[in-house]
C-alpha cells in the first residue's frame, strides 16, 4: 500500500502520460541485435562459383583433384604454396609471364573457394595481398583481374581482420568498377567491396571517401544481369551508415531512383530483394531519399510486391522499407494513404497477410508498420480500428512472444488517441477505447506494465492513464483494479528510471490516492 | 595544489584527523580539507596520496573515500540550481590526469581502498564514458587479458566490478540510437573478452571444485562468475546481441553447470561459501528469467532443461531458512514461465499441487528473520508487509508466482489453495501455541493473493479464494478481541491487516463493535501492534459507501473517543514509537473527523505541543512531522470554528514553540510554522493582537526569504498580514521595508522570482491609495534590472506584474505611474517587452491573467487606442490571438530555460504545504471565465464605437493564421467586429 500523503516523497508528474501515446517511431538506426536476413548470408558473401562464364575454367569440374574435405593442414601447405608460386610468377619476367600469373592465380583462387574452410589465414600470411594488389595493376587482362578480384573476395568474406587485409587493394578494386572495365571484372570487384563495406562503420567510411559510391551506383543503372544485383547488394551495404551522408548521396545521383523504380516493377524475386534492401538503408537513414521516394510510386510498388509474393527473404526488406517510408514522411504518407484511396486499402490487406504470417518477424515488422499508420489522422485509426486487423492485434497482444506484443500494444494504444488538440494534449478516441477495453486488451498492457523492459512499461502505463482517464463513467479506476493493475503500479514505486517512476506514482496518487479528508471533516 | 613533501604532510595530518573520534580536531580538519578542494588540482594529488606506499593504509583509505566524493560533487556541475555556481572545480588537464591514472591505481590497491577507487572510477565514466574517454574500455579489457593470463583473480574482480558499474546503465534507460551506439560500443570491445574470461574461470572452477579444490581458491573464481554474469545481464538487457546469440550455448552450458552442480568444498565451507555461490545461481537466474522475458524464442531450446533445474534447486532452497535472493531470483523464473506461452509446463497432473506444497508453502511460512525483523525493525516491516516494499522478499515472490500459475490455471489454483488454508487453519485449531505460523501463513496467503482495489478513495482489497466474512468471524475476530495484547503479537498484526484490507467488506455493525478491542491493541508494546491498529482505525475513517458518503462518522467514535485519543498519545510514549508515523497519522484523521469537544480539545493540543517541542530538538521522521503538523492545524481550524474564542488558547500555547523554532533555526520546520502563524492570523479579527507584530518583523529578513523552500510560506503569510493588517503596517513604516525586501531579491536573477512574490503580493492585496507613493521607486527598481540584465524569466515575471496591476488597479494608475519615472516609458515597455514576449506567457492563470490584462488595454487605453499608435494596437492583437489560439509548445520555443512561475508556485520538492492550513492558489480573476471570451466582447464593444477601424488594422497588422483565429473566437462568442 502506498502512503500518498507525504507529498515530499515524490516528484510531480513531470509531462502528461497521455501525450506520448500516439507519436511514430523509427526503427532506431543502431542495432546490437543479430541482423535477421533469414537465412540469406547478408553481411558478407562468399564467392563459389564465378560471377561470369568469361573464365574459361574447364578444370574447375567437381570431380578435379581437390577434395571438399580435405584435411585442413593439406588445404594450409597448399595455399602457402600457391602463394609463393604466385610470388614467382609475378616476380617473372620472361616469355609466357601472363599466363603464368594467371595460372597461379587459378590455384590460389581454387583453394580459397573450394573448402568450407579456406585457408585465408595462412594465405595472408605468406603475402597473398600485395601480390594481389600488383595482379590489379591497369592494363592487366580480364582474366588476370577477375582471378584476383575473386581471391580478394574471398579472403574480404572471412573473418574482421581478414577483411580488413583488402585496405591497400581497395583502390584498385574501386578503379575496376569504373565505366570501362568488363562487366565481369566490375562485378567480382563489386563483390569483393561489398564484403569490405559489410565488415563495419570505419571500412565503410573509408570505401565512400576512396569514392565507391558512384560507380557502384551506375552499375545498378542499366540492364547488366546479375551484375545490377551484386552492385545492389554492394550498395546496400555501403550505405548502411549510422551516418546518412552515404545514403543521401546516392538517392541524388541522376537515374538512381528511376533505376530503383525499375527494377522494382520489374525485376524476379532475388533482384528486387537486393533492391528492397537498398531502399531499407535510404528510407532508414535519409530524410531527403525518403522524401523523394515516397513521392514517387515506390510505395505503390513494394505493396505489389508484399501481395504477390511468398518469398520470406524478399518480404522482410520490402516490409521493412514500406514501414520506413510511413515512418518518415508522414504528410505525403498521410495524403498519399489517405483512408478511402484504393492503395490504402491494399496496405492494409498485405499488412494483414503479414499478421497472419507464420513467420515472426514479418508480424512484428507488420505490426510496426499499422503502428505508424495508427499514429495518422482519425480516419486512418478509424480504418485499422475496422478493417480485419484488430481481432488479429488483438489476438498476438494476449498470445504473441514480447517483441511482438510491444509493436501490437503500440498500434493498439495509437488507435485509442486522437492527434495532439490546441492544448497540447492529444485527444481520446472514447468509442475505440472502450471497444479495446471490451475486448480485453487491458491486461494484455498491464502484462507489459509488469515488463522489465522500460519503453514496453511506459506503454502499458500510457494506456493505462487513457482507460483510467477516458472510460465513460469513471469505470476505469474499477477495470484497472480487476486486472491488479494497482499491484502492477506499485512495482515502480522505487524504481531507477524517474520517468517510470514518475508516471506510476502519479497514477496511483490521481487515481488511487487518499483523498485528505478535508471535505467530510468540515461537513 | 602541488605534489610536495609539504601538502603531502598537509593532507596526511587532515585525513588522519577526519578519523579523530573527538569532535574538535574532526572539524578543524573537514573545513581545511573543505578549503584545501578549493584549490587546482586537488583531486589529483589527492589521488597520487592514495597511491603513495609510503603513507599509512589508513590515511590513504580516508582519502580515497574524499576522492570519490570530491569527485561525486565536482566532476560535473549541473548548472540547474542557480543557487549554486556552476563552474567546475576539475578543470580539463586535471580530469585527463586523474583518468590515465585512476585504472591502474585501481587494479594495484588493496580491496577496500579499490572499491572506493572503483566507485569514482563509475562516477567519472558517468558523465565522461564513452565518448569522451575512449581509453577506458581498451585500457579495462588488456588490463583484464593480462590479469587472466596471470590468474590474478584480485585484478579480474576489481576489473570485472568496474565494467560491471560502468555498464549498468543500459538496464534502465529508454531505448534511444544514442545509448544502442554506447552499448554496441561496449558490446565490440567487451562481449568476446567476457566470454573468455567466463569460460577461462569456468575450466578453473570444474579443475578445483573437485577434492583437491580448497574453498579459498574457489572464492574468487565465483566471485567473478558472478560478475561475468551480471554483466551480461546488463549487454543483453536491451536487446539480444548477435555475439551473445552466436554464443549461447556456451554461456546456458555453464549457467546450467551452476544451478545443478554441487561444490561442497565451498558451500560446506563456513556459512559464507554458501552465500557466494548462491549469489552466483542468482544471478544466472536473473539471466534466464530476463532470456525467458524476452528472447522466448531464441532460449526455447533451453527452457525445459532450466526449468527443471530450477525446480529441483527450489526444493532444497525452500527448506532453508536462508538462502533468500536465490530463492526469489528461481521462483521470479518460474513465474516467468507461467505467465508466457510455455505455461503447458505447469498443466501437468500433480504439478500445480506440488508448486503449493514444495514451493510457495515453505516460502510463505514465517521465518526467524521475519520474526527478528517484526521485533528489531518495525518500520522495515511494515513496510514490507503492508506496503508493498515486499517485491523482494520469499513471502511475496511466492505468492507472485502462484498469481503467475492462475492467470492461466486460475480454478484450479483457488481449489488447491482453499484446501491448503482450511489445513493450515486446522493444524492450528490442534495446537495454537505449537503451530500459530500455520495460522499466520493462512491469512498471508489470502490476504497476499487478493487483488488490490480502491474503496473509498483508498486500496484495500477484494478475493474470490475464501468468503471474507465468515473467514474474518471465525479466524481473525478472536485474534482482535484476545484480551491479552501481548499475546502472539504477529497474529494479532495479521488479524489488525486482514480488518484492514479488507475493511469495505466488513458491515458497519461488525467493525464497530470491534473498535472498542482495536483501541485496546493501540496499547500493545509491540510496535508493529499498536502501528497496525492506529492504521486500521485511520482507515475506516477512510472508507466510502454508495454515493461517497463516508460510513463513520463522529458519532460512531464519539463513545471511545477519550479512550482512542488517550490510547494514542500513549503510544507515542513507547520506545521507537516516538515518532510513529502511523499513529499521528491516525490522530490527524481522528482530529479531522470527531466531534471536538472542549474535553478532547485540551488534551490533544497538549498532548500535539509536548510532542512538537520534542522533535523540535531534532527533525528526524519527515514524514512524521508532517502528519503532526496537520494534526496541530487541523485541531486549531475545527476546534475554532466551533468556538472563535479558543483562538487565544491556542496563540499562548503554541507561540512560545513557534518562537523557539524560529530562534533556533530549526529550518525543517519553518515552511510549516509560517503556515501555521498565518493560520492564526487569518482566524483573528481585525485588529490582530500585538504579540504578532514581533512575528512580522521575522518576515523582514531577507536570509529567509533568500530560501526558495521558504517562500511560498512566507508569501501565504504576508498575504495574511496584509489582509488583516494593511494600516498598522503603513503606519509602521514597515511596508518600505516589505518593498526593500524586494528590491533586493529583484536584484539577483537567482532570487528575483521571489522578489516577485513578494510585490505580487503587496500590489494584490493592498489599497492603490497605500502603495501610490511607493510606485515610482517599485517602476524604478525593475526598469534599472531590465537594462542591467533582461532574461526570458524577468521579462516574463515583469508582464505577469504588470498585468495583476492593471486589473487590481487599472490602466489608468498603470500608465501614470510608469511614465512618472520617465517620460513615454509605458509605450517603449510596452513595444519593446509586452509585445514581443506576451506569447511565451505559460500556465492557465497566468495566460488568463496576462490575456485579460492586454485586452483591456487595447480597448480602454488611450495611448493605444490613439489613431496614430494603429501600429501597436495591431501588432498588440496579433500577440494576444497567438498566445490564445496556439498550444503552449507551439508558442515557446524548445524546452522552457527555467521553470515558469506556475510551476514554482505550486508546493514541490522542499515546500510542504499544509492541507489543513492552506489556501488554494487563487485567480485574481475569478469573475472573468474564459480570456477569449472577454476578449471579443471587449473588442466588439469597442469596435462599435469606432466602426471600420479596426477590422482594417486587423487585416493589416494579424497574420493569416491569426486572423482566421480571431474570427473563429468570434464565431464562437457570436460576437461581430465592425
Amino acid at each position: 500500500m502506498t502512503d500518498e500523503s507525504s507529498p515530499h516523497r515524490r516528484d510531480p508528474i513531470k509531462s502528461s502520460v497521455g501525450n506520448a501515446a500516439a507519436q511514430r517511431r523509427r526503427q532506431n538506426a543502431a542495432s546490437v541485435g543479430k541482423e535477421r536476413r533469414e537465412s540469406l548470408m547478408r553481411a558478407k558473401r562468399f564467392c563459389r562459383v564465378g560471377v561470369s562464364t568469361a573464365i574459361d575454367d574447364n578444370d574447375d569440374s567437381p570431380d578435379h583433384d581437390m577434395v571438399i574435405d580435405e584435411e585442413e593442414s593439406i588445404l594450409e601447405a597448399q595455399a602457402s604454396s600457391a602463394v609463393e608460386e604466385l610470388k614467382a610468377a609475378v616476380a617473372f619476367q620472361g616469355k609466357g609471364a601472363v599466363q603464368k600469373k594467371i595460372s597461379a592465380l587459378q590455384k590460389l583462387r581454387r583453394l580459397l573457394s573450394r573448402s568450407e574452410f579456406p585457408p585465408v589465414e595462412v594465405a595472408l600470411k605468406a603475402g597473398a595481398i600485395p601480390l594481389l594488389v600488383q595482379c590489379l595493376s591497369f592494363g592487366s587482362l580480364d582474366e588476370q583481374l577477375l582471378e584476383a578480384a575473386w581471391c580478394l573476395t574471398n579472403i574480404a568474406a572471412g573473418k574482421p581482420d581478414e577483411t580488413r587485409a583488402l585496405l591497400p587493394a581497395l583502390p584498385l578494386l574501386i578503379a575496376h568498377i569504373g565505366e570501362k572495365s568488363s562487366l565481369p571484372v566490375a562485378e567480382q570487384c563489386a563483390w569483393a567491396l561489398g564484403n569490405v563495406a559489410g565488415e563495419g562503420e570505419d571500412l565503410r567510411n573509408i570505401l565512400l571517401s576512396q569514392g565507391a559510391l558512384l560507380p557502384l551506383a551506375r552499375m545498378m543503372l542499366p540492364n547488366k544481369g546479375s551484375t545490377v544485383r551484386t552492385a545492389a547488394w554492394a550498395l546496400s551495404n555501403l550505405i548502411k551508415g549510422p551516418d546518412q551522408k552515404a545514403a543521401t548521396e546516392l538517392i541524388k545521383i541522376n537515374g538512381v531512383l528511376k533505376a530503383i523504380i525499375q527494377h522494382l516493377k520489374n525485376a524476379d524475386d532475388e533482384l528486387a530483394t537486393e533492391v528492397a534492401w537498398v531502399i531499407v538503408y535510404l528510407s532508414a537513414l535519409s530524410n531527403m531519399a525518403t522524401i523523394m521516394l515516397v513521392k514517387s510510386n515506390v510505395v505503390q510498388l513494394l505493396v505489389e510486391r508484399l501481395a504477390s509474393s511468398n518469398s520470406l527473404q524478399l518480404l522482410i526488406p520490402v516490409l521493412r522499407s514500406l514501414g520506413n517510408l510511413v515512418a518518415g514522411d508522414s504528410c505525403t504518407t498521410y495524403d498519399l494513404l489517405a483512408p478511402g484511396h484504393e492503395i490504402t486499402d491494399s496496405v492494409i490487406t498485405v499488412l494483414v497477410k503479414c499478421l497472419k504470417s507464420e513467420h515472426r518477424v514479418l508480424k512484428k515488422e507488420a505490426a510496426w508498420v499499422l503502428s505508424n499508420i495508427a499514429a495518422g489522422s482519425v480516419e486512418h485509426k478509424q480504418l485499422i480500428f475496422s478493417s480485419e486487423a484488430l481481432p488479429l492485434l488483438l489476438h498476438l497482444l494476449s498470445s504473441a512472444p514480447f517483441d511482438i506484443r510491444k509493436e501490437v500494444a503500440y498500434t493498439l494504444g495509437n488507435i485509442c488517441v486522437g492527434p495532439v488538440e490546441g492544448d497540447g494534449r492529444p485527444k481520446l478516441i472514447v468509442e475505440h477505447l472502450v471497444s479495446l477495453v471490451n475486448h480485453g486488451c487491458l491486461s494484455g498492457f498491464i502484462e507489459l506494465i509488469r515488463s522489465i523492459d522500460a519503453e514496453a512499461a511506459r506503454l502499458g502505463l500510457q494506456f493505462m492513464e487513457l482507460v483510467l482517464r477516458g472510460m465513460p463513467n469513471g469505470e476505469g479506476p474499477k477495470l484497472v483494479e480487476q486486472e491488479d493493475g494497482i499491484d502492477a503500479m506499485e512495482r515502480f514505486q522505487f524504481h531507477e528510471n524517474d520517468d517510470l517512476r514518475n508516471m506510476a506514482n502519479g497514477l496511483v496518487d490521481k487515481y488511487f490516492g487518499e483523498d485528505y479528508g478535508l471535505e467530510e471533516s468540515s461537513s | 595544489m602541488e605534489w610536495n613533501q609539504e601538502t603531502v604532510q598537509f593532507l596526511s595530518h587532515c585525513f588522519l584527523n577526519t578519523l579523530s573520534p573527538s569532535p574538535a580536531p574532526r572539524r578543524q580538519a573537514e573545513s581545511s580539507l573543505a578549503s584545501a578542494s578549493e584549490q587546482p588540482n586537488y583531486a589529483l594529488v589527492v589521488l597520487r596520496l592514495v597511491a603513495e606506499p609510503s603513507v599509512d593504509e589508513q590515511i590513504r583509505m580516508a582519502a580515497a573515500l574524499n576522492f570519490k566524493n570530491h569527485l561525486r560533487l565536482w566532476w560535473t556541475r549541473s548548472s540547474t540550481d542557480p543557487s549554486v555556481p556552476t563552474d567546475s572545480r576539475i578543470q580539463g588537464p586535471e580530469k585527463e590526469q586523474i583518468k590515465s591514472l585512476i585504472v591502474p591505481l585501481m587494479l594495484s590497491s588493496a580491496t577496500r581502498i579499490q572499491n572506493q577507487l572503483s566507485e569514482a572510477l563509475a562516477v567519472i565514466s558517468k558523465h565522461d564514458f564513452p565518448k569522451s574517454w575512449p581509453q577506458l574500455l581498451p585500457d579495462l579489457v588488456s588490463s583484464l587479458q593480462k590479469a587472466s593470463a596471470a590468474s590474478d583473480y584480485v585484478s579480474v574482480i576489481g576489473i570485472l566490478s568496474t565494467a560491471n558499474s560502468i555498464f549498468k546503465k543500459f538496464r534502465y534507460q529508454y531505448k534511444t540510437n544514442d545509448l544502442l551506439l554506447d552499448l554496441k560500443y561496449c558490446l565490440d570491445n567487451f562481449a568476446s573478452p567476457l566470454l573468455e574470461i567466463f569460460l577461462k574461470t569456468a575450466q578453473l572452477i570444474d579443475y578445483t571444485s573437485g577434492p583437491v579444490g580448497t574453498a579459498e581458491t574457489l572464492r574468487p573464481l565465483f566471485e567473478s562468475q558472478r560478475l561475468c554474469c551480471r554483466i551480461f545481464y546488463s549487454l543483453n538487457f536491451i536487446d539480444l546481441p548477435e555475439f551473445f546469440e552466436d554464443h549461447m550455448r556456451e554461456w546456458m552450458t555453464e549457467f546450467q553447470k551452476y544451478l545443478t552442480t554441487c561444490y561442497p568444498s565451498l558451500e560446506k565451507s563456513g556459512t559464507n561459501g554458501l552465500i557466494i555461490v548462491d549469489e552466483l545461481r542468482a544471478a544466472v537466474c536473473e539471466n534466464i528469467n530476463l532470456y525467458m522475458e524476452k528472447n522466448e524464442e531464441e532460449f526455447q531450446g533451453y527452457l525445459h532443461t532450466f526449468a527443471t533445474a530450477v525446480w529441483s534447486l527450489l526444493g532444497d532452497v525452500s527448506q532453508s531458512s536462508s538462502r533468500d535472493r536465490l530463492a526469489i531470483t528461481a521462483i521470479k523464473f518460474l513465474t516467468t514461465v507461467s505467465t508466457s506461452v510455455h505455461h503447458t509446463l505447469f498443466a501437468g497432473d500433480g504439478v500445480i499441487q506440488q508448486i503449493c506444497q514444495s514451493i510457495v508453502i515453505p516460502n510463505v511460512r514465517l521465518r526467524e528473520e521475519d520474526e527478528e525483523l517484526f521485533e528489531m525493525n518495525y518500520v522495515e516491516f511494515i513496510r514490507r508487509d503492508m506496503e508493498g516494499s515486499d517485491l523482494d522478499t520469499r513471502r511475496r515472490i511466492a505468492c507472485e508466482l502462484f498469481k503467475g500459475i492462475a492467470t492461466n490455471y486460475k480454478a484450479h489454483v483457488t481449489a488447491i489453495l482453499s484446501v491448503q488454508i482450511q489445513n493450515l487453519l486446522s493444524s492450528f485449531a490442534a495446537n495454537p501455541a505449537a503451530n500459530w505460523k500455520d495460522k499466520d501463513c493462512a491469512i498471508y496467503l489470502v490476504v497476499s493473493l487478493a487483488t488490490k482495489r480502491t474503496a473509498g478513495g483508498s486500496v484495500s482489497a477484494s478475493t474470490d479464494l475464501i468468503d471474507v466474512n465468515s473467514f474474518f468471524a471465525t479466524v481473525i475476530v478472536s485474534e482482535l478481541q484476545n484480551q491479552n495484547v501481548s499475546e502472539f503479537p504477529m497474529l494479532k498484526a495479521g488479524a489488525l491487516k486482514f480488518f484492514t484490507m479488507f475493511r469495505s467488506h466488513i458491515p458497519k455493525d461488525v467493525a464497530l463493535g470491534l473498535v472498542p478491542d482495536v483501541v485496546r491493541l493501540l496499547t500493545s508494546e509491540s510496535n508493529v501492534v499498536h502501528s497496525y491498529a492506529a492504521s486500521c482505525i485511520e482507515k475506516l475513517f477512510l472508507v466510502k459507501d454508495e454515493g461517497g458518503k463516508a460510513r463513520y462518522t463522529s458519532k460512531d467514535i464519539d463513545p471511545v473517543l477519550l479512550m482512542l485519543m488517550n490510547n494514542l498519545f500513549t503510544a507515542l510514549r513507547y520506545s521507537e514509537s516516538e515518532e510513529n508515523q502511523y499513529v499521528m497519522k491516525c490522530i490527524m484523521r481522528v482530529l479531522a473527523v470527531a466531534d471536538l469537544s472542549q474535553g478532547v480539545v485540551a488534551p490533544s493540543i497538549a498532548g500535539l505541543t509536548s510532542v512538537l517541542n520534542e522533535v523540535c530538538k531534532n527533525p528526524k521522521n519527515p514524514v512524521f512531522n508532517h502528519y503532526l503538523f496537520e494534526s496541530i492545524s487541523v485541531l486549531v481550524r475545527r476546534a475554532c470554528e466551533r468556538d472563535a474564542s479558543l483562538i487565544s488558547t491556542f496563540e499562548a500555547t503554541l507561540f512560545p514553540t513557534l518562537q523557539t523554532i524560529l530562534s533556533n533555526d530549526v529550518t525543517e520546520f519553518f515552511p510549516y510554522a509560517f503556515q501555521l502563524l498565518a493560520q492564526l492570523v487569518d482566524l483573528n479579527r481585525s485588529p490582530i493582537p500585538a504579540s504578532y507584530m514581533p512575528i512580522f518583523e521575522i518576515l523582514l529578513s531577507a536570509d529567509l526569504w533568500n530560501r526558495s523552500s521558504n517562500v511560498p510560506a512566507l508569501v501565504r503569510l504576508l498575504q495574511s498580514f496584509l489582509q488583516k493588517a494593511p494600516h498598522e503596517l503603513n503606519r509602521e513604516g514597515w511596508l518600505s521595508l516589505v518593498l526593500g525586501i524586494f528590491n533586493r531579491l529583484i536584484a539577483s536573477p537567482s532570487t528575483e522570482e521571489q522578489g516577485f512574490y513578494v510585490l505580487n503580493t503587496v500590489i494584490e492585496n493592498l489599497e492603490y491609495s497605500v502603495i501610490a507613493n511607493y510606485m515610482s521607486h517599485i517602476w524604478h527598481a525593475l526598469f534599472t534590472r531590465l537594462h542591467k540584465k533582461q532574461t526570458v524569466k524577468f521579462v516574463k515575471s515583469l508582464l505577469i506584474f504588470m498585468s495583476l496591476f492593471l486589473v487590481k488597479h487599472g490602466s489608468e494608475n498603470l500608465v501614470i505611474s510608469m511614465n512618472a519615472v520617465q517620460t513615454g516609458i509605458f509605450v517603449m515597455i510596452l513595444e519593446q517587452i509586452w509585445i514581443p514576449n506576451l506569447k511565451l506567457i505559460t500556465g492557465t492563470i497566468e495566460v488568463k491573467l496576462t490575456a485579460v490584462a492586454s485586452a483591456r488595454l487595447l480597448c480602454e487605453c488611450p495611448d493605444i487606442l490613439d489613431v496614430a499608435a494603429a501600429r501597436h494596437w495591431g501588432k498588440m492583437l496579433d500577440s494576444l490571438v497567438t498566445l490564445l489560439s496556439r498550444p503552449e509548445e507551439d508558442r515557446v520555443e524548445g524546452e522552457p530555460e527555467v521553470p515558469d512561475i506556475a510551476e514554482n508556485v505550486a508546493y514541490t520538492a522542499a515546500f510542504v504545504s499544509l492541507q489543513n492550513a492552506g489556501k488554494k492558489e487563487e485567480d485574481p480573476l475569478k469573475d472573468v471565465r474564459d480570456a477569449k471570451e472577454f476578449l471579443v466582447a471587449s473588442l466588439t464593444r469597442i469596435s462599435a464605437l469606432y466602426p471600420g477601424r479596426f477590422p482594417q488594422i486587423i487585416s493589416e497588422a494579424l497574420d493569416a493564421a491569426n486572423q482566421s483565429a480571431l474570427v473563429q473566437f468570434c464565431n464562437i462568442y457570436k460576437c461581430v467586429l465592425v
